[in-house]
């Protein structure tokens, strides 16, 4: 593979990845060019074999066609197992079935790269309340477009690296982490989201007695299992109840 | 007298789709995003330069939705904020409270109806014609995903503008804010609590072994309360936050410095 083919590739591969916004965010990028299907006829265009890029892209595709990214809980990433399952394939002249064989282990390397990425990110987010605090606030309004850069270091290198140098180099990239280190990184950003929700219980409540309404919330998802839609309904009729009674209709 | 016009709105929507996820982080989601819708139009909704600060600091908070379907939320928030700066008396927390409740609705219902069944129907689709390397498959895909999503998105987000400028004035009207602001308060908080169950993970690795007997720590825990810790973490964070008033920076460093510790010792495990 030539050096510009690859840099193409791993530059469709960053913007075709979930945080890669320049393709009309999700729209154009993530759920269209990033899935299999369209990515396995891009990257065949590149490497001038579109029939085999869509047959090896589709095989991946059906792999991954139900995968669904609900919040923060992803379980495969289709981005590396596309933009460097597919090219690695199409050069070896492998099989579809080899594509989907080393796509597992990199949709796994992907995971780790969206939770390195948006634990990363909350450093642009200190640095936006930074800005806006000292009244820059065109910077603080521009943070969503430099923290592509996390999101471009953590695909773009790793795809290039693997299109340029080749097959081999894929087992050393997925070696590149320390379990360790990518132990710390999900314990991380499993707790993350905490801080945030605590700011958001600072600005929300107005006295302490008030947490019982959050504990009521809490309950219904880890006693009950509720589903988000039939919580906020329940969360609508509670409220109802408390407007009632502090306007005084209940004894109407 | 309106202070956006046709062309401002339709700004703020290609920037809520294109950066949603730009900046999408394990603290806030979506938060920077919002931010920078804001950004782009505060000069035209305040000319008082602490306004202006006042005004991207709200959306500083949390936000995590479906981006797509979600697309009604930015619409209806900016339409509030479009009401606030023309001099109604909306309160911080009802525009707060306002996207905390509708945010986990519109991801379960963005997840389960786009992620969940349009894209995968498509995609099946897109398979069937691309059968032997066929270009119709992934040519079908594009089309018809731009064709659907692209409207789906704008419709979302312009009538979310008009709902929020309508609802704005219904509230106004009755003279309800008060009652309708504490409501709002009391769903955000429990959304909230929802949510920290559903976002926040922390399950512990320690367990009692003596011979053939093993007391798992996460066992007992867990039979006293589900997700007993994500719930611990959640409170400390707001303790230190809102009680010792400790800046956001802090408690971040602190919490890094527990995941360090705890996932080195085995105390929280994956």
């Amino acid at each position: 593979m030539t050096i510009f083919q690859a840099i193409l590739i791993a530059l469709l591969g960053y913007l075709g990845s979930i945080y890669g916004t320049f393709l009309f965010g999700t729209v154009g990028g993530w759920n269209m060019i990033g899935r299999p299907i369209v990515a396995g006829a891009v990257i065949g265009l590149i490497l001038g074999d579109v029939k085999n890029g869509i047959i090896i892209g589709a095989a991946i595709q059906a792999l991954y066609v139900g995968l669904v990214t609900p919040g923060m809980s992803v379980p495969g990433d289709v981005n590396f197992a596309s933009y460097i399952g597919i090219p690695l394939a199409l050069v070896s002249g492998a099989s579809a079935e080899y594509a989907v064989a080393i796509s597992v282990p990199l949709s796994l390397l992907g995971v780790a790269a969206i939770y390195s990425v948006a634990t990363f990110n909350a450093v642009f987010v200190h640095q936006q309340e930074k800005w806006i605090a000292e009244g820059k606030l065109k910077q603080a309004a521009r943070i969503p477009i430099y923290s592509n850069i996390s999101e471009f270091v953590v695909r773009f290198i790793p795809i290039f690296a693997a299109c340029y140098f080749g097959a081999e180099f894929v087992p050393n990239l997925i070696a590149l982490i320390p379990e360790s280190l990518a132990d710390i990184f999900q314990v991380l950003g499993g707790i993350l989201p905490a801080v945030g929700f605590g700011l958001l219980i600072k600005y929300t409540l107005k006295e302490n007695r008030q947490l019982l309404y959050l504990l009521v919330g809490f309950l219904m998802i880890a006693v009950l299992n509720m589903p988000i839609i039939a919580v906020t309904i329940m969360a609508l009729f509670i409220a109802f109840i408390d407007y009632q009674i502090t306007s005084g209709r209940v004894g109407e | 007298m309106a202070k956006l016009d046709k062309k401002d709105i339709r700004k703020c929507y290609r920037n809520w789709i294109t950066f949603s996820l730009g900046c999408q982080n394990m603290e806030r989601m979506m938060a920077p995003a919002f931010v920078r819708m804001f950004g782009l139009v505060v000069d035209k909704l305040y000319d008082d330069e602490e306004e202006k600060k006042r005004c991207l600091q709200r959306h500083t908070q949390f936000f995590n939705t479906e981006e797509a379907m979600g697309a009604i939320i930015p619409g209806v928030i900016l339409g509030m904020e479009e009401k606030r700066a023309e001099g109604e008396d909306i309160p911080d927390e009802l525009i707060q409270s306002t996207k905390t409740a509708l945010m986990g609705p519109f991801a379960g219902i963005g997840d389960s109806l786009i992620g969940g069944t349009f894209r995968p129907i498509l995609c099946s689709i897109a398979m069937g014609l691309a059968a032997g390397g066929n270009l119709a498959g992934p040519l079908f895909y594009c089309v018809l995903w731009l064709g659907v999503m692209i409207p789906l998105t704008w419709i979302l987000f312009s009538r979310g503008y008009k709902l929020g400028i309508n609802a704005t004035d219904m509230v106004f009207a009755g003279g309800r804010k008060d009652a309708i602001t504490r409501g709002a308060n009391l769903i955000g908080l429990m959304v909230v609590g929802a949510i920290t169950a559903q976002y926040v993970t922390a399950n512990t690795g320690w367990a009692y072994v003596s011979g053939d007997m093993t007391i798992s720590l996460q066992g007992i825990l867990d039979s006293i309360l589900p997700c007993l810790l994500p719930l611990l973490l959640t409170l400390l964070a707001w303790y230190l936050l809102d009680k010792k008033s400790m800046k956001i920076g802090k408690v971040f460093l602190i919490f890094i410095v527990i995941a360090v510790v705890a996932s080195l010792t085995g105390l929280l495990v994956i």
